[in-house]
């Protein structure tokens, strides 16, 4: 039954960007690109992309709480209504790309596809692609949405490159890397990209191992000015499972609404298998994954990406997860 | 038909069932004969819901193309009414009142009421909390239970310019019901609960731990033997039944019904009986005696079934396909597909 839940689900990819970045742009490439796929796409804002045999979708965005409100569970209630109706259709689509509006929070984009149980079974988040306008995006830094469109994005198209100086694209390009850890960035102009560095993704399979960007690691000054930012943790020492999950559980349960997103591959004392695991806010998924190989070394990495980070204390406490000679 | 059946319908003197699918068929069978009577062709844009009206002469759909489409079906030949169209909405929800010629319809943030007997739209409330995700009449027709985020809304009928009576939900309120008799209303929601209002209370009972959201929800007919209401939810693959004992002390019960291997699409008590239909993508439909235990499996679809509709007499159990079949099964026969 497995097996066929996955194989009945559609790949969704959510595409956000602050206004003018050139979400529409990409949009329109996606739907003509000879891809042999059929591609459904939900819009904000009806009349910009319109392409023959393709289903576009116009929405408004509504926001349902549950749980008293708790950002952490926010969904898109619009979204839920649209993917359960679609998925009845004999003429399937094959691909599901969502258009976010300019000055939308990603977060209940996201996890509507993980808390509503009904989309979860039909649709699977393929990426969050976000497109950044390299020329114009100064402006929008005191924005909370542009910053965390970024901060949430698998995917960055640092888009428009024509229009500034290489010396600004590579500041630009750091001070994101700061940000987001995770992402891969790519230096467009018009949205041009290679259509399978954006769809099918599978940034969000936990069978993919995490990809810290080795520089990332490297870079010996964060930039600390910034309130949202990326923390990678790494660590050869096995950890206690027992351990690592209070410290995950409470954090989550302090600071939920400040960590967007969470990757890890683990490293748990007696056990041969990595331990693999993802999150989005207060929502958390982890599962033994592969054996570790023979001369592999065992590590642990996890990635944070969240807003005041340094206050959660996570190096120290991951530390304390290490176990010792003494249990 | 040719694509999904999204709802089906049987009419109320029985003699025909009426089904809608998901590339915009809307076809009537013969009860007896399975001949079709196509009102619409394929369209391309799904229908979402169907109803027909409590004396029969109308049957109203709504859908993706946000155009409520409304037949008188009475007699030999039946005719498109009115059409109304709504660019930028989907209506998948609509229910006829069960007394008066007045059709209820999601549009939106608002609900309307179609009236049959001047066939224009009588009255327009404004939910506001969010798009409407459920609405259902009283058994009595006298009020209309409206369902969205955070809240149901009650509004009188005739009073609708009357500001509401608003029931908290907590989460989002997908799927509400009346028991049979009105004197309870039940509301299915986003966070895995379910609620029970007693009519004169507006503290509700609470039900919580269902594995999914809880998406529909039917209350048994109170019979002579059983007097106490009877509700199955579903969730997921599971079916839930909440049974409210006579003991205060004691006050409801639940019991998991956890026999399907897929997701449960529709539930529905025969009439007058606590016998429990429930259709599932699993292919199997189930018949639940005094909703706990297996009495019947019926089979035939090889897709999943979608919805399921008993005939006011019970005596008749319509089943619609993920593949656009249409069975019927009564008392004495197997199923037999009509198309």
């Amino acid at each position: 039954m497995v097996a066929i839940a996955v194989e009945k689900a559609v790949p969704v990819t959510v595409l956000t960007g602050y206004l003018g970045a050139g979400k529409t742009t990409l949009l329109n490439r996606i739907l003509t690109y000879e891809h042999g796929q059929k591609v459904a796409v939900i819009v904000n804002e009806f009349g910009e992309v319109g392409i023959d045999n393709q289903l576009v979708i116009d929405t408004d965005e509504e926001i349902f709480e549950m749980n008293n409100g708790c950002i952490c569970c926010t969904v898109r209630g619009d979204l839920i209504r649209i993917i359960s109706n679609l998925m009845k259709r004999r003429d399937r689509f094959d691909h599901l790309v969502i258009e976010t509006t300019g000055i939308a929070d990603p977060a209940p984009v996201i996890q509507t596809f993980f808390v509503d149980d009904e989309v979860q079974t039909q649709a699977k988040l393929d990426a969050v692609v976000t497109v950044v306008d390299a020329k114009h995006i100064w402006q929008h830094w005191e924005a909370e949405e542009a910053v965390e469109q970024i901060a949430f994005a698998d995917v960055v198209l640092l888009n428009k490159t024509d229009l500034v100086k290489a010396s600004e694209l590579d500041q630009l390009e750091q001070r994101i890397r700061s940000m987001n850890a995770i992402a891969k960035i790519y230096r467009t102009q018009n949205a041009q990209i290679e259509m399978n560095t954006l769809l099918g993704v599978n940034a969000f399979d936990l069978n993919n191992a995490l990809q810290i960007d080795p520089e990332f690691l490297n870079e010996t000054a964060h930039e600390h000015d910034e309130t949202v930012g990326s923390m990678a943790l790494v660590e050869e020492k096995p950890l206690d499972g027992e351990k690592l999950n209070d410290w995950l559980g409470t954090l989550l349960r302090e600071y939920g609404p400040d960590i967007f997103r969470m990757k890890g591959i683990l490293n748990i004392a007696g056990n041969d298998n990595r331990l693999v695991f993802q999150g989005v806010h207060m929502i958390f998924d982890g599962r033994p994954d592969r054996l570790w190989k023979p001369g592999e070394t065992r590590k642990s990495e996890l990635v944070f990406i969240g807003r005041n980070l340094e206050q959660m204390n996570l190096a120290a406490q991951f530390q304390a997860c290490i176990v010792t000679d003494n249990g | 038909m040719s694509d999904y059946v999204t709802a089906i319908a049987w009419t109320p003197d029985n003699s025909r069932l009426a089904a809608c699918s998901a590339c915009g068929e809307v076809v009537l069978y013969d009860g007896k004969t399975g001949t079709p009577t196509v009102l619409q062709a394929a369209q391309g844009q799904s229908l979402d819901a169907l109803s027909i009206s409590h004396n029969g002469q109308f049957l109203a759909t709504g859908g993706q193309a946000g155009i409520l489409s409304i037949w008188e079906i009475q007699g030999q030949s039946p005719r498109l009414l009115a059409q109304l169209e709504h660019s930028r909405l989907w209506l998948d929800c609509l229910e006829w009142n069960p007394h008066h010629a007045e059709l209820a319809f999601g549009l939106g943030r608002y609900v309307q009421v179609w009236d049959g007997l001047t066939q224009t739209v009588a009255t327009t409330v404004h939910f506001e909390a969010s798009s409407v995700l459920d609405l259902a009449w009283h058994p009595q027709g006298e009020y209309l239970a409206v369902s969205g985020n955070q809240s149901l809304k009650i509004w009188q009928r005739q009073q609708w310019d009357e500001d509401p009576q608003v029931l908290a939900t907590g989460g989002a309120s997908v799927a509400i019901a009346w028991a049979t008799d009105g004197s309870y209303l039940a509301s299915g929601n986003n966070d895995c609960s379910l609620l029970v209002w007693d009519r004169g209370c507006s503290d509700p009972w609470r039900m919580s731990g269902f594995s999914g959201k809880v998406r529909q929800i039917a209350w048994s007919t109170p019979t002579p033997t059983s007097k106490t209401p009877l509700i199955a939810a579903i969730s997921g693959k599971d079916i839930v039944t909440w049974t409210k004992s006579t003991d205060p002390d004691i006050g409801w019960t639940a019991q998991i019904l956890d026999s399907h291997e897929d997701k449960v699409t529709a539930i529905a008590f025969q009439p007058n009986s606590q016998l429990l239909a429930s259709a599932s993508e699993d292919n199997r439909i189930y018949l639940w005696h005094k909703a706990q235990q297996i009495a019947q499996i019926l089979k035939g679809s090889s897709q999943g079934f979608s919805s399921l509709a008993w005939n006011s007499s019970g005596t008749a159990l319509a089943a619609g396909g993920h593949q656009g079949e249409i069975f019927v099964w009564t008392e004495s026969t197997q199923g037999k597909g009509f198309g």
